[in-house]
């Protein structure tokens, strides 16, 4: 009897790619009882594990179950939300999701080997298991050891599915219940605080505004540190104060080129100090030539792409906005394009054999072929290795070649985008020689330095990066001695913070653990559509500037990116392409500014007092390191949902008591009344 | 009738006691800090002669440098600063020393009040940065109050001599004790050190940090701290 395998994937256009790939040719799907879009594909494929099969490949939409509380805690004024915290969950398959079930119901009756082609990551390993639980339920020989099995897979690919396809892997049963916990946490943490937070304050600013609308007041544990990231700058930048500094300015000129040295100390906020200085050096009369020192520099290639880079690059360079980008990046993943774009790694595993993807980039006539041509004739240089490795997906790079001319204008960005980096991953570092001279004037210290690009390299196919050589200097000696042409005392003041970009958002979420690759966009449009922020453009001038301040922060950036962190996967696929708009062209960077509600929010919990205030990102850290000790099976799904509830249940007690100092902050900041 | 003998009460002519007041005052005056016969006095009765010359030394020198210079200090013209040395109009002069000094301010100066003023907010929630990332400080069990970090400087100091004349110090090249984590209080000993239009430059070699702090100072200092911190953000302005 020819063995029957039924093969199930997250989404349908994943379904009909593997299908396509195995069967060898185009299959036609037959729709689904109830459903337009999934579809059923019937063929054979020989698996070396079990012969000569007859498989059917059907697809899921995202989780097939949901969660929610038992009916008599789904009313608002029905419990106090306290209960929420013990409250009875159950399972159920949702309306629109029951045709999707009954189908896998009916395959599985059938089958003998249930294979599960979700995405490779902890949603994916959930959704395998809900997958499982649904068709076990109706055929429990799934249940015993090897008639469950999944693939492993980054790309759709054709010689990669194939591959996948011939070693199946065990689910990954710690992953999947990583997940199961924070959806139960999620679900009372933020059913509770949220419940509370609408019913005790969304209530007078309902009354106050007279309006009819119920004015849902949402909490999220990771929604609110984002919040709050974004208040915190927010009244940073309010209640900055301006202050003069002092420094002093020597110029010289030489070989017919005026040289700007820069003092060591930078500048100094003593007035006094400062003329005392300047006036030493005035005495002193000449300067003497301490350090004059050539030598070799290079700019290094940018590593290989993750999520989080693709998104903050996405806001920097392309000016989208990372939500965006990311449904793009899906789309470009489900067509085959690119690789899974959700991924943590940044470095390129050695049996991945990148000349054959630089191949793929040569054809056609595109802005990048000579440069992947160049490439593959002796200008390729090994990827750098970043430091984390989700041990799941590569890096996100092209997987196949895709004709510009085929794709929209907000398409051809963001995946020219993807290739330009991956070849410049590929390419050599830029070169440079670097020409540092120090003087001695006075008892005080100067410095200016020279670059001259030598060779480009990667600069050529990642214009993203900028790199210019600078004025030629002229010939300083150890020992010369000159009389600077000019020397003068300067002042200036300090500026304030600038309010946040989405990219510095981004990077603050990462660096704390908030939100994972898949959700940091989610609950950056979450906090937007709860009106807690709004966005404008910040006014500055031209594109130049832009540029230079925001490479001075991907410096401090990288500089502080923390080592490979442990974060929590991703929240919920499926019902997630809801209603976007287009998002506009912006010209100038977006910038976050808290609205009264937001702020009186974070105020309000701040104000509290509490050892852990809900807007700082330190609960949710500890959240996601035991999601990860789940996976690695360091903790239990029980022991983690026992402490994080009674983490925040604690808190939630606490809130309560001081429910006054919340109104107290709306009143102040959302009524305007005078504290 | 007997008078009752305070514990270790010194008489006037005992031979043992006037040897280790000597020594004491010796050791005191090597250290650049030669004490007044009032503080002597008001040290030695709480001694025991029991107890080794080299450790009462040793004490002697950590409780004067817990005192106020003014008051416990013989000075003479020669270790002193001159009366017109924060005169602004002279450019440039030099001091050979050795002369004692207290610190009554310090300042970083290399940094704005503002951003020195929010870190030690920062630091009040528990919270310390590295680079983005938010790191909650635990407070450490028994309740030590927490480390100041130590300033980067340059810093500028508030010093004062024996007889109470003040001068300002900046720090020329860094001298590694001097931050704003030193007590207020502490004593240095400058040698050879240039004065520039009333300002003492300090340097490592012409520099000596004996430590100390006067404790009421040093509290009272810190306390206000934030609070001045911000007044002099806001005059920032006016220079």
């Amino acid at each position: 009897m020819v063995t029957k395998v039924l093969c199930v994937a997250e989404k349908p256009s994943i379904a009909r790619a593997v299908a396509g790939h195995l069967a060898g040719e185009n299959v036609q799907g037959r729709n689904i009882q109830g459903n337009n879009y999934t579809k059923n594909f019937e063929f054979d494929f020989n698996f070396p594990t079990w012969g000569p099969c007859s498989v059917v490949m059907t697809s899921v939409a995202g989780h097939l179950t949901s969660q929610d509380f038992a009916p008599e805690y789904k009313k608002w004024q029905g419990c106090d939300p306290a209960a929420l915290f013990e409250a009875p969950i159950v399972n159920f398959v949702d309306e629109d999701r029951k045709p999707i079930a009954a189908n896998i119901e009916r395959q599985a009756r059938y089958c003998q080997i249930l294979y599960i082609w979700t995405d490779c990551d902890r949603e994916g390993e959930h959704i395998g298991t809900e997958i499982r639980k649904t068709a076990s339920d109706i055929n429990p020989r799934l249940r015993q050891p090897g008639k469950t099995v999944r693939a492993r897979f980054s790309n759709i690919e054709r010689a990669h599915i194939l591959d996948a396809a011939r070693h199946p892997i065990p689910l990954d049963e710690a992953q999947a219940d990583a997940v199961s916990a924070r959806m139960e946490l999620d679900l009372r943490i933020g059913s509770s605080y949220t419940r509370s937070l609408t019913l005790n304050v969304g209530n007078i600013i309902k009354q106050r505004m007279q309006s009819d609308d119920k004015q849902i007041l949402s909490y999220g544990s990771c929604q609110f540190p984002t919040l709050g990231f974004v208040v915190e700058r927010y009244f940073r930048v309010r209640n900055f104060v301006p202050e003069t500094f002092w420094g002093i300015k020597v110029t010289h000129k030489k070989d017919d080129i005026d040289v700007s040295f820069r003092w060591a100390r930078g500048h100094l906020f003593d007035r006094m100090v400062a003329v005392i200085l300047f006036e030493r050096c005035l005495t002193a009369n000449t300067a003497c030539v301490t350090k004059m020192q050539t030598k070799l520099t290079s700019k290094w290639k940018p590593l290989p792409l993750t999520t989080v880079e693709l998104q903050k690059c996405g806001s920097r360079f392309l000016r989208m906005d990372s939500q965006r980008v990311m449904q793009l990046a899906e789309q470009f993943y489900q067509k085959g394009w690119i690789s899974y774009p959700r991924t943590e790694t940044d470095q390129f595993d050695r049996a991945i054999d990148l000349r054959a993807l630089i191949t793929k980039q040569t054809q056609g006539q595109t802005p990048w072929t000579a440069f992947a041509d160049g490439l593959l004739n002796g200008e390729f240089s090994n990827p750098r290795q970043g430091r984390n490795n989700d041990k799941a997906h590569p890096p996100i790079h092209p997987v196949n070649f895709v004709s510009p001319e085929t794709l929209t204008a907000e398409e051809q960005r963001v995946h020219e985008f993807i290739v330009r980096r991956f070849l410049a991953c590929c390419a050599k570092d830029a070169q440079g020689s670097k020409t540092d001279v120090s003087i001695l004037y006075g008892p005080e210290t100067f410095n200016t330095s020279g670059l001259i690009v030598l060779e480009r390299n990667y600069l050529d196919i990642y214009p993203y990066d900028k790199w210019t050589s600078s004025q030629d200097l002229p010939n300083y000696r150890e020992g010369d001695v000159f009389e600077p042409t000019e020397a003068r005392i300067e002042d200036g003041q300090t500026s304030p913070p600038t309010y946040l970009t989405e990219p510095e958002l981004i990077g603050l979420m990462d660096a704390n653990g908030i939100g994972t690759d898949a959700t940091m966009a989610e609950h950056i449009a979450k906090i937007k559509e709860r009106q807690y922020v709004e966005t404008r453009a910040r006014g500055r001038a031209p594109v130049q500037a832009d540029q230079d301040v925001e490479s001075d922060f991907e410096d401090v950036a990288d500089r502080h990116a923390p080592q490979a962190r442990g974060r929590g996967r991703g929240r919920g696929r499926g019902g997630r392409g809801g209603a976007h708009r287009a998002a506009p062209q912006n010209q100038g960077m977006q910038e976050f500014i808290p609205t009264t509600l937001g702020v009186a929010l974070v105020e309000g919990y701040d104000n509290m007092g509490l050892e852990t205030s809900l807007s700082k990102p330190f609960l949710r850290k500890e959240m996601e390191l035991k999601m990860k000790a789940i996976c690695e099976g360091r903790m239990t799904r029980r022991e983690v949902v026992q402490e994080s509830l009674d983490q925040y249940r604690d808190v939630y007690i606490r809130a309560q008591r001081q429910l006054p100092v919340l109104h107290a902050a709306v009143r102040k900041y959302v009524f305007g009344e005078a504290g | 009738m007997t008078t009752q003998r305070p514990a270790a009460a010194i008489p006037a002519n005992n031979t043992a006691m006037n040897d280790i007041r000597t020594s004491i005052a010796t050791h005191l005056a090597s250290k650049n800090v030669p004490p007044t016969p009032a503080w002597l006095a008001s040290f030695l009765p709480s001694i025991r002669t029991s107890t080794p010359l080299q450790a009462l030394q040793k004490t002697a020198l950590f409780r004067i440098l817990a005192t106020d210079i003014t008051t416990t200090l013989a000075t003479i013209p020669a270790t002193s600063l001159p009366a017109n040395i924060a005169n602004a109009a002279v450019k440039e002069l030099r001091l050979p020393g050795p002369i004692v000094v207290q610190v009554l301010d310090i300042e970083d100066i290399g940094h704005s009040r503002w951003s020195q003023f929010e870190a030690l907010e920062a630091q009040k929630r528990g919270e310390t940065r590295r680079g983005h990332e938010v790191i909650r400080v635990i407070p450490e069990e028994g309740n030590v109050p927490a480390p100041v970090n130590a300033s980067a400087g340059p810093h500028k100091l508030l010093l004062q001599d024996g007889k109470g004349t003040k001068v300002y110090g900046f720090e020329m090249r860094d001298v590694g004790a001097v931050n704003v984590g030193m007590g207020i209080g502490a004593k240095m000993v400058l040698r050879g050190v240039t004065v520039a239009r009333g300002v003492v430059m300090l340097e490592p070699g012409g520099v000596e940090v004996l430590g100390g702090k006067v404790e009421a100072w040093d509290k009272k200092w810190r306390e206000e701290r934030k609070e001045v911190l911000k007044q002099q953000a806001g005059v920032g302005l006016d220079g």
